[in-house]
């Protein structure tokens, strides 16, 4: 019996994880065990989250659901320096409206883009792969998303978590046959670090689709 | 019948120093039997340096003073230039030259919310272009004319006033001819208003009809027809910097005045542009810097531009020293009028602002910023495309297909014939086989694939069907 759950067991006592007041809202993740686990149940919103993965891209499909959700809004999805192209196919099925979302190549200034789409407002939801990150650049982009109240997703690899971050979220992620395996490493007020998620997304996407069939055009028009 | 004019006093060194806040004495030049001061600045003014003074003199006081030749073009270009921002006021603008402007002001009377914001307004407005003005607002175009040149600012509400703050002036102030100047002094008439007292049949068998008319004019007794000037169809405008800038952040304040009037030729037409295209010159046979700036809607707003200005700018390295900054504005567009909710709470989704895209564009390079669309095809490849962002139709796509595509299909290695990546693959039992394009040159004949990796990764594979029928991956579904 694990010590989260021998204290689970008991209702006299109250834990600082719990919700307090002035907690706000968040972006539901799509991921009902994940929103369970986050003081926001969802993406931390006007904040900045950031998502440790093995190899890059791994855990574009975590926030998938937000996104999708996002695009309702007039604002703009800014995706900054993907590690591959995000295929407009599978994004458009996971109900995502391509006309919301702004792919940007920002050679070495993805920090500048990301704070720009941050701080003008204009952005439901800035994600950014890759790049150097000193810790000053990292609290830039807090107070950018504080500012502009989108939420800001970092995608870093996972050597990251030794260093030191102003993130209201840090979440380490492995593939696994579920899908991911999700770490808990940091979430603003403390509190349930270390906890460990399986999160279906195998699930969420399960690949429908006639995948048997042959295609094979019958005129060349 | 309500005139504004607006005299611009230092227009001649304005032309030079309008760029720049100058700290060392420049002084501009009047040609002569002997070369002398016609305007000099106020670092030059503390040094003793007085406009009329020869020149000789003035080099005496100050040694490091530059002097500057009259640049009558560029006068007359900036005086253009004014004329097309005071669309917004009137569209009856007339050019006085050397240096004012006089326009019909009677309609524009009750929008600007009456004289007196209209004079202050103004007068604010040419201020904020970096020109010194004197503006009066009176009834006849001519009274109001020589008002403002002879330092008689403020609003002349009628014909009895304006007599009076004729009858003040000198009589240099009438256009007289320096002999007919002499021969009244020696009368002992020095004002305008002595003149007015006599009985105009004599003054004109001793002057002439020529100044008599002139002072009707000016009195509103005749009428006084101006010829309008036409704005041009677009806008350029360039400003002589008075020194060489070799720091690129400097040229921002330049271009602020450069954009001002931009604004005003504009709002003057209820138009905006999408290019403005800037050439800094160099001089000395280095080929001038250029680049341009663009919106995704036409943008009146300077205070737009001067941000994505900034934003260029800081990225821009000069081989030389800049002389003289050029805009040139060729695609004016009327401006969209701005859509109103009538039930601000019910819009229906929009698309979002521009502006930030505009914004990144300056920065990153045009190409930059993309957005992502459907293509109907069956190849994988040529089943996306971009496009412009926020132009992509909604719904749509395929469920099966991965979140990210390699641009590049990246061959795997195989292993007992199996493909092999960080270890061995499960192919799975599903293959998807995709044959098509022969018609375009660009023809695919492919099994594929989702594989499984060891530790649950899900990759999108294929199989080439022709030639070396080797393996690749194309996308990952994370």
């Amino acid at each position: 019996m694990s010590l989260d759950q021998l204290i689970n067991k008991r209702q006299d006592l109250w834990r600082g994880r719990a919700v307090s007041p002035a907690t706000p809202r968040g972006v539901p993740t799509g991921f009902a065990a994940l929103d369970a686990l986050l003081p926001w149940r969802g993406w931390p919103p006007g904040a900045l989250s950031e998502i440790l993965e093995g190899r890059s891209g791994a855990a574009f499909a975590l926030v998938q659901p937000a996104l999708a959700r996002l695009s309702s809004e007039a604002r703009w999805l800014l995706l900054i320096a993907p590690p591959f192209v995000p295929y407009a196919p599978a994004l458009a099925a996971a109900g995502l409206d391509l006309s919301r979302l702004a792919v940007v190549e920002a050679g070495n200034e993805t920090a500048w883009a990301a704070e720009q789409g941050l701080r003008s407002g204009a952005c439901s939801a800035v994600l950014a792969w890759g790049g150097r990150w000193e810790t000053s650049a990292l609290r830039r982009l807090q107070l950018a998303a504080e500012t502009g109240g989108g939420i800001a997703l970092l995608f870093r690899n996972a050597a990251a978590a030794r260093e030191h971050s102003p993130a209201a979220l840090r979440l380490g992620v492995r593939p696994s046959m579920a899908g991911a395996e999700v770490t808990l490493l940091k979430q603003r007020g403390g509190g349930g670090a270390g906890a460990v998620l399986e999160v279906p997304i195998r699930e969420r996407f399960p690949l429908a689709g006639a995948r048997k069939q042959t295609q094979i055009p019958l005129n060349a028009t | 019948m309500h005139w504004l004019a607006i005299h611009l006093p230092a227009l001649p060194l304005e032309v030079y120093t309008r760029a720049l806040e100058v700290e060392t004495p420049l002084a501009v030049s009047r040609r002569g039997k002997v070369e002398r001061v016609l305007l000099c600045n106020r670092p030059a003014a503390e040094r003793g340096v007085r406009p009329g003074q020869p020149l000789g003199g003035a080099l005496a006081l100050a040694a490091d003073l530059r002097v500057l030749p009259r640049k009558p073009d560029a006068e007359r270009s900036a005086l253009e230039r004014l004329a097309a921002w005071c669309a917004r006021f009137s569209s009856q603008v007339s050019l006085e030259p050397p240096q004012a402007l006089v326009l019909e002001a009677a309609r524009s009377l009750q929008l600007f919310g009456g004289a007196k914001s209209l004079l202050g307004q103004a007068a604010g407005g040419v201020t904020g272009l970096g020109y010194a003005a004197r503006c009066c607002l009176a009834p006849t175009p001519g009274g109001a004319l020589v008002l403002a040149a002879w330092g008689g600012e403020g609003l002349i509400p009628d014909g009895d006033s304006l007599r009076a703050a004729l009858s003040r002036l000198p009589l240099a102030a009438l256009d007289l001819r320096e002999r007919s100047l002499a021969d009244l002094g020696h009368m002992g008439l020095l004002q305008v208003g002595d003149l007015l007292r006599l009985p105009r049949s004599g003054l004109a068998e001793r002057l002439g009809q020529g100044p008599i008319r002139h002072l009707e004019r000016l009195l509103g007794e005749a009428p006084d027809p101006r010829r309008y000037f036409e704005p041009p169809a677009r806008y350029r405008g360039r400003i002589e910097l008075p020194a060489e800038l070799e720091r690129v952040d400097a040229l921002v304040f330049p271009c602020r005045h450069l954009l001002g009037e931009l604004a005003g030729f504009l709002r003057g037409r209820q138009a905006g542009v999408q290019r403005l295209r800037w050439c800094l010159y160099h001089g000395d046979g280095i080929e001038d810097t250029g680049f341009t700036l663009g919106t995704a809607r036409p943008e009146g707003n300077p205070a737009r531009w001067l941000d994505l200005l900034r934003e260029r700018l800081e990225r821009l390295q000069l081989p030389a020293p800049v002389r003289a900054v050029a805009l040139d504005v060729a695609d004016i567009r009327p401006l969209a009028p701005g859509s109103w909710e009538l039930f601000p709470g019910l819009d229906c989704p929009q698309a979002p602002a521009p502006d930030l895209l505009d914004h990144l564009r300056a920065r990153l390079g045009a190409e930059s910023v993309r957005g992502l669309a459907l293509a109907a095809d069956h190849r994988p490849e040529r089943a996306w495309r971009w496009c412009p962002p926020g132009e992509a139709a909604s719904g749509g796509g395929r469920g099966d297909r991965p979140l990210w595509l390699l641009l590049e299909p990246l061959p795997l290695e195989t292993r007992d014939r199996r493909p092999w990546w960080d270890g061995e693959l499960d192919l799975g039992r599903e293959r998807e086989r995709i044959e098509t394009g022969w018609w375009d040159g660009f023809d695919v004949a492919r099994d594929y694939f989702v594989a499984t990796t060891g530790r649950g990764e899900r990759l999108w594979i294929y199989r080439e069907l022709k030639g070396p029928r080797g393996w690749f991956l194309h996308g990952l579904f994370a």
